[in-house]
């Protein structure tokens, strides 16, 4: 078995010192109209191009395009499709950022690729394989305003529709592990057919890339049994709020590929060695895949400052390769 | 609970009249502030256009006729930044984003938390020394800066949220010490994660709260009521500030299932809308609030802090709230 570091999800597009400023500023100016869209355009990519080579400086082995374009992981995707209008600011789940709230005012159809274009950049630039990260057809229904008159279900089969054409265009611009997160479902165990029929659905099309379903921000353990049963080739874990699932996993075992979100994305704490490798122990000799990701239990950007996003990955990969030699 | 506040002598008229705490700074006091971090501006300098900005608060609130005032915070950046440096144990981190293109700074628990010694104490008395009107001393609670902070230093959430319960418990003692009979520990995060309300957030209140002679106030918004009514009813305090107009009044088919038990601050009016409320949609929501309530529990203020407004919509929001209250009182039959 392997040990791969990998991302989560997104990345901080400032830092604290001066030139880490750019994104900000260049921002700032685009809304009041002092630069073109074009210019802010070239300061992302400039930005992308950064955060990229400082997951590899870190020394991660997937690293993702850091989401620097994304107003939120909700907007950034629905805004392009039709039948969606985007409303106001909610809290994202039980953080402190916010997203814009799409409002579904007619059938919900994919028109062109929405994030292809910058995964092909970052593909380009990158030294490092790039995981697309995109949010999932349930969590896009459960937050969604829903004006259609059709039921949740139906709501998330079509943002499945959409979510699915976006994936196949990214496996043909060659992803070969795609990130697909739902944590919504942790909250509605419910709702978990609707949530399994919207994922077959993504998985009908993949077009040969592997996907990986991740869920943060609740406790996955009571739904680990359900979810091992997916038909994907990986699992994302977010263990800092579910102190049971290390025993879960090590009971009833993983014949997926994991996701190890042991590494809390939302605090800045370095974890120590010791607590890391305790649960990998625990772990690893029950899990039958050949390959498992060591990650932060969710995407940084929102949630970190730079400098310590950048320390939380350096601490994660000097652990991962004490663990690589634990087996 | 109209008899705990005549205990204290406070002789408040049906429908009291308030805000939650903070009012707009004035472009000068930012510009001073911001001077004041490039090490412009000394720091007395700055208290000075602070008290002066604070007078300024509290002879409107006085011009418009609130019941019960508030300090309005000038000398505050954001509510838990403000508390992380007046306590011991916190460091400030660096950016965070929030949406958009907006950051703040987060404050991080390095250390046992400790109260160092009073922290809005000097404020309320100075404002208190304006007004004959009761002022309120308003605090962060303990969950709100748990979870608003990260936390390097404790095992657990629980443990830092107790921990912080315990300083700022010193904090309250230190206000009903220097005069104040109205205390309000602002909440907002309370309903972040529901399960820990019984888990160890109601405890954390009743630390804050025990042994303390004052009539208490619990600032809440930007909630999911829905997960935590009515369990949030056993916080140990007097009356709730709840945000209503934001939510489109939807709690009051709460209160309809379960009646509410403690008083209420019903708020009336949004504070993220450039738009002042009329009279008339004030006086509309009041009346739907005594659907569910009676008159003895409700007192009457806006959804939140009203810092994000300028200062005249500040004024003409309290304005709507003390014309509509009044016209309600009116009909009440009522002085
Ligand atoms: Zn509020």
């Amino acid at each position: 078995m392997e040990i791969l570091t990998a991302s989560a999800g997104s990345y901080p597009r400032i830092g604290s010192r001066p030139e880490q400023q750019r994104h900000r500023q260049a921002y700032a100016q685009w809304e009041r109209g002092e630069i073109s869209s074009e210019e802010f355009e070239r300061v992302q990519d400039e930005v992308t191009r950064e955060v990229i080579e400082e997951q590899v400086r870190a020394g991660l082995d997937v690293v993702t395009d850091g989401q620097v374009r994304w107003y939120d992981l909700i907007s950034h995707f629905t805004r392009k499709l039709e039948g969606c209008k985007i409303d106001g600011l909610l809290r994202f789940f039980d953080t402190n950022s916010y997203f814009r709230q799409p409002v579904v005012v007619g059938e919900v159809r994919w028109l062109e690729p929405v994030i292809k274009r910058e995964f092909l950049f970052a593909k380009k630039i990158s030294s490092a394989p790039v995981k697309p990260v995109m949010i999932g057809p349930y969590t896009l229904a459960k937050l969604s305003i829903n004006r259609r008159g059709v039921g949740l279900a139906e709501l998330a089969h079509e943002f499945a529709g959409a979510i699915s054409l976006e994936v196949s265009e990214l496996a043909n611009a060659g992803a070969k592990l795609i990130q697909i997160d739902e944590p919504a479902i942790l909250k509605n165990p419910n709702d978990f057919q609707t949530f399994e029929h919207a994922i077959e659905k993504i998985v009908a099309e993949k077009n040969g890339t592997m996907l990986l379903i991740h869920t943060y921000f609740g406790d996955a353990a009571p739904l680990y049994k359900k979810l091992v049963k997916l038909p994907v080739e990986a699992l994302g874990f977010d263990f800092t709020y579910s102190p049971r699932l290390p025993e879960v996993i090590a009971r009833l075992g993983c014949e997926k590929e994991l996701g190890l979100g042991l590494i809390d994305g939302r605090n800045t704490r370095l974890e120590s060695e010791r607590e890391v490798l305790d649960v990998l122990k625990k772990i690893l000799p029950n899990v039958g895949s050949k390959r498992v990701y060591l990650s932060p239990s969710c995407g940084l950007g929102e949630y970190l400052p730079r400098e310590i996003a950048f320390k939380k990955l350096q601490n994660m990969i000097a652990i991962a390769e004490k663990a690589g030699e634990l087996i | 609970m109209r008899e705990k506040l005549k205990k204290f002598g406070l002789e408040l008229p049906l429908l009291p009249t308030t805000s939650v705490g903070s009012y707009p700074k004035p472009p000068h006091l930012l510009e001073a502030r911001l001077k004041f971090v490039a090490g412009k501006l000394d720091a007395e300098e700055l208290h000075r256009l602070e008290e002066q900005t604070t007078r300024e608060w509290v002879a409107l609130q006085e011009e418009v006729g609130l019941d019960v005032f508030v300090d309005g915070e000038m000398y505050r950046g954001d509510m838990t930044t403000y508390f992380a440096r007046n306590l011991e144990g916190f460091k400030i981190s660096g950016l965070v984003r929030s949406y958009g293109n907006r950051y703040y700074r987060k404050p991080i628990i390095v250390g046992e938390v400790r109260w160092r010694g009073p922290i809005t104490v000097e404020w309320w008395k100075f404002t208190q020394g304006l007004t004959r009107k009761p002022v309120k001393g308003v605090v962060t609670g303990p969950y709100t800066m748990m979870d608003w902070s990260f936390n390097e230093y404790y095992p657990t959430r629980r443990d830092a949220c107790l921990a912080l319960a315990k300083a700022l418990h010193e904090e309250v003692k230190a206000l009903a010490k220097a005069g104040a009979k109205i205390i309000q520990v602002d909440e907002p995060a309370i309903s972040a994660r529901p399960e820990e309300l019984p888990e160890f957030a109601i405890k954390a209140m009743q630390m804050v709260t025990r042994g303390v002679d004052a009539y208490f106030i619990s600032h809440i918004c930007y909630g999911a009521f829905e997960f935590i009514y009515p369990g949030m009813l056993e916080l140990p305090v007097d009356n709730f500030d709840l945000e209503m107009s934001n939510s489109e009044l939807d709690l009051i088919e709460l209160f309809r299932e379960h009646p509410f038990s403690k008083d209420l601050s019903f708020g009336v009016v949004d504070v993220h809308s450039h738009v002042v409320e009329d009279t008339t949609t004030v006086e509309q929501r009041i009346r739907r609030a005594l659907e569910v309530l009676r008159p003895e529990q409700l007192w009457i203020d806006p959804d939140c802090g009203l810092k994000t407004r300028t200062r005249d919509e500040t004024v003409s929001k309290l304005r709507a709230i003390v014309s509509a209250t009044k016209k309600v009182r009116k009909s009440l039959k009522v002085p």
